[in-house]
């Protein structure tokens, strides 16, 4: 028999990923992924303190700031951390050249790691990779300076990277036990560092039966100036399921599952062994659906790995707009999105507007122009209203109409250029103009009850109703607190619980 | 002490509400005078959870226990259960200074003031702090060592926390029956002074209240108490099993449980089927006889499982007296056998014998926390007019 070798999980190679450790406390962070095993991935470890460096067990080092710090370190300032990474741009360069994925791992606060990361970050995009930025923040005892250098750096970080995942250390406690000592408290934000990255590769590089990949996970990202939702837990034996899931909720990101509440679109990715079962899968997603609101849009993704063992791991992203979670200067963000201004090709969530919209623009000038506006600004209305993507130049079109006269200005403002560049085709271009936007505003429209669905259809329906007895029905005390031992729910019969195991 | 008195403990249970009047007689023996009990409605797993109807039927039950008892009720003895109680074994140690060998007061005070310091949850409250026992330079010794020689001196603690707002809550609901409340004590603590004598306790016994909402436990070696806590599982999850696998409504569940139910686990005893009527006497239902009793079967097998782990390694063996039943539940037929395959251990009904009384009102299992709470009162009174401070390990966190 001839063995046909189909790979249905899509991988991408591993060595399409790069790991980057900054500063001090990113040298620690990667130092606990490489001690928690993580092979293939390369990691690079970058500092200007020669002695932290050379302590680091990153295969790559890159030395900062050569000549103008001497091999010590930035001493917390953020400026001179900005200078140092400059100064070494062109061998991080070669470095990241070719990386599908860069995860920067850095702590903020200090010189090295606030004035670096906003740079290294535009360089990864420059190079073309996605990149995923996990930062700390720093304790509240270190200072309202170092809170602020923390906080500038991080605003940077919110525009430029792809995802930020932010880790507060004062939330750390959460972690481990008051009387726990305070590498113990360390080691386990690292950890759970560690343990975000890795499920991210996971996710990343084994996109799996059930896809999700880089797009999806984009999609579950996109939200400018927001911040990680991120829980990823890890559970074997019996009843994995229920644990990975309680493990996962449980991270301190996620706020025991209350912030999921909030979200818009929620990233799940399961990963097991080759005994992963679709009732396990459907009993986590039931279990999980408590969580996220019935409207989210559930991007649901499941693989199998072998090295996973008898082990599971489910992963949850999404993101939460930055307003919800804490008010933040809106003054400070816009001056600083005014300085980080993208160089070249970064910032996704800002894609070129479509072409179609801005021979929407034109086309509809030359509308206003002839003063027949009315059938048209009714369809770009509509268009408007399901294109998510409107730039601020098409507000003024979903105005009403008596309006349309006093906007003139502001159109022939907007639209300037384009006009005056093929005026002297005026009437011919109007006319082929006018089709293609009778075309477009009718692909539109053709398009809205598809979308409608999208948007309505709150999320995939999951499982058949087969069982009788599910894991939800608790009867006489469907109402009270649950009582788990060992992830077992004591409300349901045992008799139930031991047949199903 | 030369009067007799009359103590009321009250249990607020997950299936039934408990009042029981009982006299304390001059040479110490008790009396039961007068009992009265109604099912409660609005308690799940030993906690209220409708303020409203709970108090309707603790003012039914009262009633009832004043006629019967002729006696009328001002204050009460109440015991508290739930799964958010828990006991912990805390030591404090003392060393003295090296000027001084004697043991004196201060130096206790302060041993036992570092034992009951344990390290609980802020929104936890200390319920009891019960002295185990005392050890001087590692020496064991049952009373009070002040003034002895010794270096070091070590207090063994058992002390039982809960969450303040949920016995705050249990507490307020009795209050507002115009009720003083004489004492709170958690529930196996009463029961244990009930079902387990002093000659038990020091051989080593476990105490196993199987009650409507929860299953408490308390265990004692060397006339110590060494763990307790409570699981919130009991005889009501056994009737929401058969409901949710038979769908049979709640009240025929109950039937069936209580008239068909075995837990043996032998097969002889798991034949044929159980026909189950309506009013009108035609069968409606059947149910294999093998399915229900396996059903009933996993429900306390898991139970019991679960106070087997949450006891001390390695405590079971030194059990030597055995495992004492109690509550609404141990009257399940078969439990006996299910403990002794788990625990291996001797089983014991609870019975005290030095009560008097109608004995319809006490020789029912389900009346052995309320039984416990009249005892528990005489120990805490005998207590105060010998130590006038309290001082016996015993600090109520809560007024009087």
């Amino acid at each position: 028999m001839i063995e046909f070798n189909q790979d249905k999980q899509d991988t991408i190679p591993s060595s399409l990923v790069k790991i980057i450790g900054l500063g001090g406390a990113g040298a620690n962070m990667l130092d606990r992924i490489a001690l928690d095993g993580m092979e293939g991935a390369e990691m690079l470890a970058l500092n200007a303190d020669i002695r932290t460096l050379g302590g680091s067990v990153a295969s790559d080092r890159i030395q900062l700031g050569r000549n103008l710090t001497k091999g010590l370190g930035t001493g917390g300032d953020p400026d001179l951390g900005q200078k140092v990474m400059l100064e070494a741009e062109k061998e991080v360069r070669a470095a990241i050249k070719g990386r599908k994925i860069v995860f920067l791992c850095v702590g903020l606060g200090g010189g090295t790691g606030s004035g670096g990361a906003p740079i290294l970050t535009r360089i990864a995009r420059e190079e073309g990779a996605f990149c995923v930025v996990f930062a700390t923040m720093p304790f509240h005892f270190e200072g309202l300076r170092r809170r602020e250098q923390a906080e500038s750096s991080l605003n940077e970080l919110a525009v430029l990277s792809n995802a930020l995942v932010v880790f507060d250390n004062n939330r750390m406690g959460e972690l481990v036990l008051a009387k726990q000592g305070i590498h113990e408290a360390f080691s386990a934000g690292d950890r759970m560092i560690s343990d975000s990255i890795k499920a991210v590769i996971r996710l990343v590089i084994r996109p799996g039966l059930i896809h999700v990949g880089l797009d999806e996970l984009m999609t579950a990202l996109r939200t400018t100036r927001s911040r990680c939702l991120f829980g990823s837990g890890l559970a074997s034996g019996k009843d994995r399921a229920a644990k990975a899931l309680a493990n996962a909720l449980s991270s301190p990101l996620l706020d025991k599952g209350a912030l999921l509440k909030e979200a818009v679109s929620v990233l799940v990715h399961i990963c097991g062994g080759d005994d992963l079962t679709l009732y396990e899968i459907e009993l986590l997603m039931q279990k999980l659906m408590k969580y996220v609101p019935a409207k989210a849009h559930v991007l649901f993704g499941a693989a199998i790995d072998s090295q996973m063992k008898d082990s599971l791991s489910i992963t949850l992203i999404s993101a939460l707009p930055e307003e919800k979670l804490q008010v933040s200067s809106e003054e400070d963000t816009e001056q600083k999105r005014e300085i980080m201004e993208p160089s070249v090709g970064f910032g996704f969530e800002e894609e070129e507007p479509e072409p179609e919209m801005e021979l929407l623009q034109i086309a509809s000038a030359f509308d206003a122009f002839e003063e027949v506006t009315t059938p048209a600004t009714a369809q770009i209305e509509e268009w408007i209203d399901v294109q998510p993507t409107a730039t601020e130049e098409d507000r003024p079109f979903a105005e009403a109409e008596e309006e349309v006269e006093d906007e003139l200005k502001d159109f022939s403002a907007v639209v300037a250029p384009p006009v005056s560049s093929i005026s002297p085709a005026v009437s011919e271009a109007a006319k082929d103009l006018r089709e293609a936007l009778q075309t477009s505003t009718e692909a539109a429209q053709a398009a809205v009850p598809d979308l409608g669905d999208l948007l309505s259809s709150n999320r995939p329906k999951l499982g058949q109703k087969d069982l009788l007895f599910e894991e939800g029905n608790r009867g006489r005390f469907s109402k009270t607190e649950q009582t788990l031992v060992d992830g077992d729910d004591l409300d349901v019969p045992p008799f139930l619980r031991n047949k199903k195991k | 002490m030369a009067r007799a008195k009359i103590h009321v403990g009250l249990e607020i249970g997950t299936s039934k509400i408990c009042v029981l009047v009982g006299e304390v007689k001059v040479d110490g023996s008790i009396k039961i005078l007068g009992l009265g009990t109604s099912k409660s409605v609005g308690v799940r797993k030993g906690e209220i959870c409708d303020f409203v109807d709970i108090k309707a039927c603790i003012r039914d039950a009262l009633v009832k226990a004043e006629d019967t008892s002729d006696v009328e009720i001002g204050s009460v003895y109440l015991s508290i259960s739930g799964g958010h109680i828990c006991g912990v074994n805390n030591t404090g140690t003392y060393r003295l200074p090296d000027n001084e060998k004697q043991i004196r007061r201060e130096h206790l005070d302060e041993a036992i003031e570092i034992a009951k310091n344990v390290d609980i949850s802020p929104e936890h409250e200390y319920l009891h702090h019960i002295l185990r026992s005392y050890r001087v330079d590692g020496f064991e010794h049952t009373s009070s060592p002040v003034g002895l020689f010794g270096k070091t001196l070590e207090v063994d603690f058992h002390v039982i926390s809960g969450i303040r707002t949920r016995m705050q809550n249990c507490i307020k609901c009795v209050r507002e029956m115009h009720l003083d409340i004489d004492d709170i004590a958690f529930a196996p603590i009463a029961t244990a002074q009930f079902a387990l004598d002093r000659a038990a306790r020091e051989r080593g016994a476990l105490l196993i209240d199987i009650g409507g909402g929860t299953t408490d436990y308390a265990l004692y070696l060397a006339g110590s108490l060494v763990a307790s806590g409570c699981i919130p599982v009991g005889g009501e999850h056994i009737t929401n099993d058969i409901h949710l696998l038979t769908g049979l409504p709640f009240s025929k569940a109950e039937t069936i449980k209580i008239k068909e139910g075995d837990v043996s686990g032998e097969q002889s005893r798991s034949v044929g089927v159980i026909k189950i009527m309506d009013e009108k006497g035609f069968s409606q239902q059947e149910i294999k006889r093998e399915t229900l009793n396996e059903v009933i079967r996993q429900r306390l097998l898991e139970t019991l499982q679960l106070v087997y782990k949450r006891l001390p390694p390695g405590s079971i063996e030194l059990i030597g007296t055995g495992v004492f039943l109690s509550g609404g539940t141990s009257s399940m037929r078969g439990l006996s056998e299910l403990t002794h395959q788990i625990f291996g251990r001797d089983i014991y009904r609870a019975q005290a014998a030095e009560i008097s009384g109608v004995q319809a009102n006490f020789k029912d299992p389900q009346f052995a926390t309320a039984i416990g709470l009249i005892r528990y009162a005489q120990l805490a009174d005998i207590e105060k007019q010998n130590k006038p401070r309290g001082f016996f390990g015993r600090f109520w966190p809560f007024g009087k």
